[in-house]
C-alpha cells in the first residue's frame, strides 16, 4: 500500500468517528464502563495480594506468657526461645510496661487502670519473636508454644490463608468478568462499526467497483475502532485514577492502619493496559464487522 | 476482450439465471445488452465483474480465465473495467472533484496524479465548470456524466454500464450514450445494458438480446428486429 493511500485511509478513519459521533459516544460509554469494572477488579486483587504479601513477610509471632507466671520465670523462657535455631530476635515486653503503654495511649482516660498496676495486672508478659527463615515459621511457632509457661502463640498464618482464598476467588471472578466484558466490548464496538458500515455501503460499493482491495475497504473501519478504543482507554484510566483516589481517602479515613497500594505504583501499567485493551477491542470489533460484510459478496450491488 | 463459453449459472434458490451462454465481445466494440427483467442481464454483469462465479463454463476477460483468478486478485481485474450504474452511485457529501478522485485514491494514485487527471476527465465529459458542485446541485444527466468520469478516470480498457440512462430524461439519454460512443471511438470497449429501444435503434451498434438465461439474438450474427416504440 502506498504512503498516499495510508494517509488517505487514516484520514477516513478519523472522519468516520466524527461523522458517527453519537454512536462513537455510545460505544465509548460502554467500553469505559467495561474497562472500569475490569480495572476495579484488578486493583482489588492487587490490594489483596499486597496485604497478603505484607502479612507473609511479617515473619514474627507474639508469644503470651501465662498470666500467673512470675516475670523472672518469663525471662528464663525468653532465654529458651532465643536458643531456638530459627529465632533471629526476641524482644521482651513485661506486662507492667504493656499496661503503662496502654494507659498512655488512652490519654487522661488511661488513669482508670492505675489501680491495676502491680500484682493485679490482668495483662500477660509478652515476647515479640522474629524468625530467620519463613519456611520454618509454623514449626518454630509450634516449638515455642510447647515451652512451659507459654500461654498462647499468635501468628498471622490463618489471616494469610483467608486472604489467599479471597484472592483466589477475586482472581477467578476477575478473570471471568474481564473475559465476559471483553466479549461484550468487542460485540458493542463491532455493532457500532456495523452501523458506520451500513451508512457507508454506497461508498463501499463504489470502492469495490473501482477495484479496491478488501484491506483498503477494511482499514478506515479498523482505524475507527482503534480510535474509539484508545479514547475509551484514556478516559477509563483517568476515571479509575479519580475513583481509586477518592476510595482510598475514604477507606484510610475509616481504617487508619490499612496500607493500600499507592496509585502511582500501578497507574502507568493501568493506562498502558487500558489503551492496549481499548485499541485491541476496537481493531477486533472493526475487523469483524467489515470482514463479515465483505465475505457476504454482492458488494458492488448490480 | 470478453468471452463467455457455455456459461451456466444457477443460484442457491434454484433460479437458473444463465443456461449456456456463448458470447464474444472483441476489443473496441460497443455492445448493447437488451432483455426483459429477470432475463439474466444482471447475472451476466455479475459474472464479468467477478461478483459471482459460474456453475460451469468459462469466462475470459482480457485474455484471462476468470476461473483461475484468485479471490485477492479480483480487485485488480476490476481495475481494468469502469462501471457505470443506473442510480449514479455518487457520494452526496463529496464534491464532483472528490467523487471522481475517490476512484483514484482507491488504486493508490498520488495527490499530484489526482490533481492532474480529474480535471482532465471532467473536461472530457463536459463538467469542468461543475468541479466544486455537490451531486445534488446537478441534473440527472450531469450526475451520470460524473459517474462516467469516475468510471473513466483510472483509464479502464472497458466500460460496463448498467442502464445508465434509466434515471434521466430521454433527451439527456442520447447525450450520455453519445458520450459513451465518443469514449468507444477512442478505443475503450463499451458494454451497455439497456431497456431503451430508441437508443439501440438510433446508435446502430451491436445488440445482444438475453432472454430466459440464453442469448436469443445477436446482431453480430443476425440483424435484430427492434420494434419501433412510436
Amino acid at each position: 500500500m502506498r504512503i498516499s493511500s495510508v494517509k488517505y485511509l487514516l484520514k477516513e478513519g478519523v472522519k468516520n468517528v466524527w461523522v458517527n459521533r453519537m454512536m462513537a459516544f455510545a460505544s465509548i460509554g460502554v467500553l469505559v464502563a467495561c474497562l472500569l469494572m475490569t480495572g476495579a477488579a484488578t486493583l482489588f486483587s492487587m490490594n489483596l495480594n499486597m496485604a497478603m504479601q505484607t502479612l507473609q513477610n511479617d515473619n514474627s509471632v507474639t508469644v503470651y506468657m501465662a498470666n500467673d507466671l512470675p516475670t523472672l520465670k518469663s525471662v528464663q523462657v525468653g532465654e529458651e526461645i532465643k536458643k531456638l535455631d530459627n529465632v533471629e530476635d526476641c524482644e521482651f515486653v513485661p506486662k507492667g510496661e504493656a499496661l503503662e503503654a496502654l494507659m498512655k495511649s488512652m490519654g487522661d482516660d488511661g488513669s482508670v487502670f492505675s489501680s491495676l498496676l502491680g500484682d493485679d495486672n490482668p495483662l500477660n508478659d509478652v515476647f515479640k519473636v522474629k524468625m530467620k527463615d519463613l519456611s520454618q515459621y509454623q514449626e518454630t511457632a509450634k516449638k515455642i508454644s510447647s515451652l512451659e509457661g507459654v500461654y498462647k502463640v499468635r501468628d498471622y498464618s490463618d489471616v494469610a490463608a483467608k486472604l489467599t482464598s479471597l484472592d483466589r476467588l477475586v482472581t477467578t471472578a476477575g478473570f471471568w468478568i474481564v473475559l465476559i466484558l471483553s466479549l461484550v466490548s468487542v460485540f458493542i464496538l463491532s455493532n457500532t462499526i456495523r452501523i458506520t458500515m451500513f451508512s457507508r455501503r454506497l461508498e463501499i460499493s463504489v470502492m469495490k467497483s473501482v477495484g479496491a482491495t478488501n484491506s483498503f475497504v477494511r482499514v478506515p473501519f479498523v482505524v475507527e475502532g482503534i480510535l474509539i478504543g484508545l479514547f475509551s482507554g484514556l478516559l477509563a484510566s483517568g476515571l479509575l485514577a479519580l475513583i481509586y483516589d477518592k476510595t482510598l481517602k475514604t477507606i484510610t479515613g475509616i481504617v487508619p492502619f490499612f496500607q493500600p497500594l499507592p496509585l502511582g505504583n500501578v497507574m502507568g501499567q493501568i493506562v498502558l493496559l487500558f489503551i492496549a485493551a481499548g485499541a485491541l477491542f476496537g481493531a477486533l470489533g472493526g475487523g469483524i464487522s467489515i470482514g463479515k460484510y465483505l465475505k457476504g459478496g454482492n458488494s458492488i450491488g448490480w | 476482450m470478453i468471452e463467455f463459453v457455455d456459461v451456466f449459472k444457477t443460484y442457491g434458490n434454484g433460479t437458473e439465471a444463465l443456461r449456456g451462454v456463448n458470447l464474444k465481445v472483441e476489443k473496441g466494440e460497443f455492445v448493447f445488452i437488451v432483455g426483459s427483467s429477470g432475463a439474466g442481464k444482471s447475472t451476466f454483469l455479475k459474472l464479468i465483474t467477478c461478483e459471482e462465479a459460474p456453475n460451469s463454463g468459462e469466462i475470459i476477460v482480457n485474455g484471462r480465465k476468470l476461473s483461475t483468478v484468485k479471490r485477492r486478485d479480483i480487485p485488480y481485474v476490476r481495475r481494468t473495467m469502469g462501471m457505470v450504474f443506473q442510480d449514479f452511485r455518487l457520494i452526496d457529501k463529496m464534491t464532483v472533484f472528490d467523487n471522481v478522485a475517490f476512484a483514484m485514491h482507491v488504486v493508490g494514485a498520488s495527490q499530484r496524479e489526482i490533481k492532474k487527471r480529474v480535471p482532465y476527465i471532467l473536461n472530457l465529459v463536459g463538467l469542468k465548470e461543475k468541479i466544486n458542485c455537490r451531486p445534488k446541485e446537478l441534473s440527472g444527466g450531469e450526475q451520470q456524466r460524473v459517474g462516467l468520469a469516475r468510471a473513466l478516470v483510472n483509464n479502464p480498457s472497458m466500460i460496463i454500464a448498467d442502464e445508465p440512462t434509466g434515471n434521466i430524461d430521454p433527451a439527456l439519454s442520447f447525450e450520455i450514450v453519445g458520450l459513451l460512443s465518443e469514449i468507444n471511438r477512442r478505443g475503450t470497449t463499451v458494454l451497455m445494458v439497456t431497456h431503451e429501444h430508441r437508443l439501440v435503434k438510433h446508435f446502430r451498434r451491436r445488440v445482444v438480446e438475453i432472454h430466459d438465461g440464453l442469448v436469443v439474438a445477436d446482431s453480430c450474427n443476425l440483424a435484430l428486429e427492434v420494434p419501433d416504440e412510436n
